[in-house]
């Protein structure tokens, strides 16, 4: 039954997606108003709160609120620095871990509604046949640091700072007033108010001009690129801090001599992480991946990549499946067949 | 006597709403950032959250009755079943301090005053940002009082009533809906309309966009936030030889697309599309095309 339902690991995890898709976007108009109050406000995925409809909270609005009115708002006084100050920010961390310990950055991979919509649009690219950009080994390590960058100036640093008083107030959530999932959620529940680029002081013009200049350039970027925005997600970084510390983790074999010239599972792999196909052991499990199992199910060798939780395996590579995989699909996620042929004899014509 | 104390109360009251601290406001932190005006707007009795102290961590929540002569405000809690969560708030001088009860989140507060054979009765609601904090929906159908108008729902937080939005409230008299009732609007902008409640006992209001343009000043504005003002619905209604009027009040901020460029965010939008244009761009064909320029 449950084979026929989800023959392929991507079929389930499409499946888990569209279900995310809709309690991170419409879940409060679902399961209730206030549904968001209640279930975490620190969920490690981009659910925006400026979703009115919305099930749960990102967990990076609320640090960034922690920052910008209680510890930023604390540092200043110095002396007034108490321990029920840090408590709020500590128990937001705590609870994202309760989540995040179970699923690991899965929550990129399988519950992120901005990285849904970013497979749905690249899903749209390879049937209109747009061509695949891919990163290169050499220069993927170039766009890697960004996310760091992201986490530590837009929600750590400048929150923070406007708490003190150092920087303008507006910039007490400058990754929201950037973020493509603010505008790309509340459009889904067709609200337009946040695709209005705020005017009220010259901050809020220069933030609001970027995330929408952002936001226009990732919904263009992902017919061809797979996962524009998730590459500089700061929640890419932060839950890679807290990455070796869940029980959910891709393994793969210490070695494995077919890998050297085979390199499927580098191609599948939606956050071009060429280490999966170079690298073995806790090496391969990188940073930036986002736990979707692509790598996995294109391995054409068997239990060489697994999925496991607590040791047991969830999910393992193996010949068969691999065989029937890219009957449907090749590694990159160019179906077989279905290609609308007009566009492409358009473009190559 | 009373009506000596409520005078005292109303001018004490006042003058505390004159002093410079932040208006208290359900759903955010945020909210308290917006500036209420304190000048004597209504007849309707009103009570008023207030935030004492500047640090958000250690500030105190004082709830204020105005144009109502009450001997404690009640607290209702969103956790029915915890014992000590209904409190009554003795008022003293500077109004009565509420204090944040075990499961947080939403509170409903009621005065009421009874004279003769008259019952007056105001209410609100009070957020005290709590993660967990229970579904106030129960708390929202419990009855309190006699005649009783209960949002449905409230603005949840990150949210609040807004301009040119449109929002339901239930009206019922003893726990049963009151059908036909008119509802009256008032704002501190000046602002006063008339709805009707529908079969169920539901009216939907529509938040009047009553800010004067020449109103905008940096002060009203901390933090990039829209200008707040207040509001207040009320109801009366005749039973067994008794008049009953019921307010519940609230704030609201300007409309969702006050200070914002919808024109302009879609055209920083396009922008980054065409940014993202050349990656859509075919290689084949691109090189087929040189080939064919060059040749």
């Amino acid at each position: 039954m449950l084979n026929n339902l989800f023959p392929t690991l991507a079929r389930f995890r499409f499946s888990v997606q569209i279900v995310m898709l809709f309690v991170t976007v419409y879940g409060g108009a679902l399961l209730g108003s206030y549904t968001v109050d209640r279930i975490s406000q620190a969920l490690p995925s981009l659910s925006c709160a400026y979703d009115k409809m919305t099930g749960d909270h990102c967990i990076l609005i609320v640090t960034q609120h922690q920052l910008h009115h209680r510890v930023g708002a604390a540092l200043a006084k110095a002396g007034d620095v108490a321990l029920n100050v840090f408590i709020p920010t500590l128990m937001s961390v705590g609870v994202f871990f309760m989540f995040f310990f179970f699923l690991n950055k899965a929550f990129c991979g399988w519950v992120c509604p901005l990285g849904t919509v970013q497979e749905m649009i690249y899903k749209i690219g390879r049937r209109i046949g747009r061509p695949l950009k891919r990163f290169t080994p050499e220069n993927v390590g170039r766009v890697r640091p960004a996310k760091w960058l992201m986490l530590l100036v837009l929600v750590l640093g400048l929150p923070t700072l406007a708490g003190m008083g150092t920087v303008a107030n507006e910039l007490g959530d400058p990754f929201c007033q950037v973020c493509p999932s603010r505008i790309a959620t509340t459009l889904l529940t067709a609200d337009t108010e946040q695709l209005a680029v705020h005017t009220g002081t010259g901050i809020n013009l220069f933030l609001g001009a970027l995330g929408n200049a952002l936001f226009g350039f990732i919904i263009i970027a992902a017919l061809a690129v797979r996962q524009p925005f998730c590459r500089i997600c700061p929640l890419l970084s932060w839950n890679a801090l807290f990455q070796k510390l869940s029980p959910m983790r891709l393994v793969k074999k210490e070695s494995h001599e077919k890998c050297e010239k085979c390199g499927v599972c580098e191609k599948a792999c939606p956050m071009d992480i060429h280490e999966i196909g170079t690298a073995f052991g806790s090496k391969a499990f990188h940073e930036d991946c986002t736990l979707c199992g692509r790598c996995a199910e294109y391995c054409p060798d068997d239990d060489v990549i697994q999925i496991k939780f607590f040791g047991f395996k969830l999910f393992g590579s193996s010949r068969d499946y691999y065989k029937a995989r890219v009957k449907f699909e090749t590694p990159e996620g160019q179906p077989k067949k279905r290609v609308i042929p007009i566009l492409r004899a358009k473009e190559n014509g | 006597m009373r009506i000596l104390y409520s005078a005292c109360l109303f001018a004490i009251c006042t003058a505390t709403a004159s002093a410079a601290e932040p208006t208290a406001m359900a759903g955010h932190d945020h909210g308290a950032m917006m500036r209420s005006q304190s000048k004597i707007w209504t007849q309707l009795p009103l009570l008023k959250a207030r935030m004492k102290g500047q640090d958000m961590a250690a500030r105190k929540v004082i709830m204020q009755p105005q144009n109502i002569a009450a001997d404690a405000i009640e607290a209702w809690p969103n956790d029915l079943d915890d014992a000590n969560g209904h409190r009554s708030l003795t008022i003293g001088m500077g109004g009565a301090p509420l204090d944040k009860p075990a499961s947080g989140g939403f509170q409903m507060l009621t005065a009421r005053e009874e004279q003769d054979d008259a019952v007056r009765v105001a209410s609100t609601v009070h957020y005290f940002g709590e993660r967990g904090g229970k579904n106030p929906t129960t708390m929202f159908d419990q009855v309190k009082h006699e005649l009783e108008i209960v949002p449905k729902p409230y603005p949840r937080e990150h949210s609040r009533y807004r301009a040119k939005e449109d929002w339901q409230f239930s009206v019922r008299f003893k726990g049963q809906p009151l059908v036909g009732q008119k509802v009256v609007l008032e704002t501190s902008n000046g602002s006063r309309s008339e709805f009707m409640t529908d079969a169920l006992g539901v009216v939907l209001i529509n938040v009047p966009d009553d800010f004067k343009p020449e109103e905008a000043q940096s002060k009203g504005e901390s933090h990039g936030m829209r200008r707040g003002a207040d509001l207040v619905l009320a109801v009366s209604h005749e039973d067994g030889g008794k008049r009953y009027l019921t307010a519940f009040n609230s704030n609201y901020g300007e409309d969702a697309f006050a200070k914002r460029d919808l024109a302009l965010g879609i055209g920083f939008t396009l922008l980054g599309m065409l940014g993202a244009a050349p990656l859509l761009r075919n290689r084949k064909a691109a090189a087929n095309k040189e080939e064919n320029t060059n040749a």
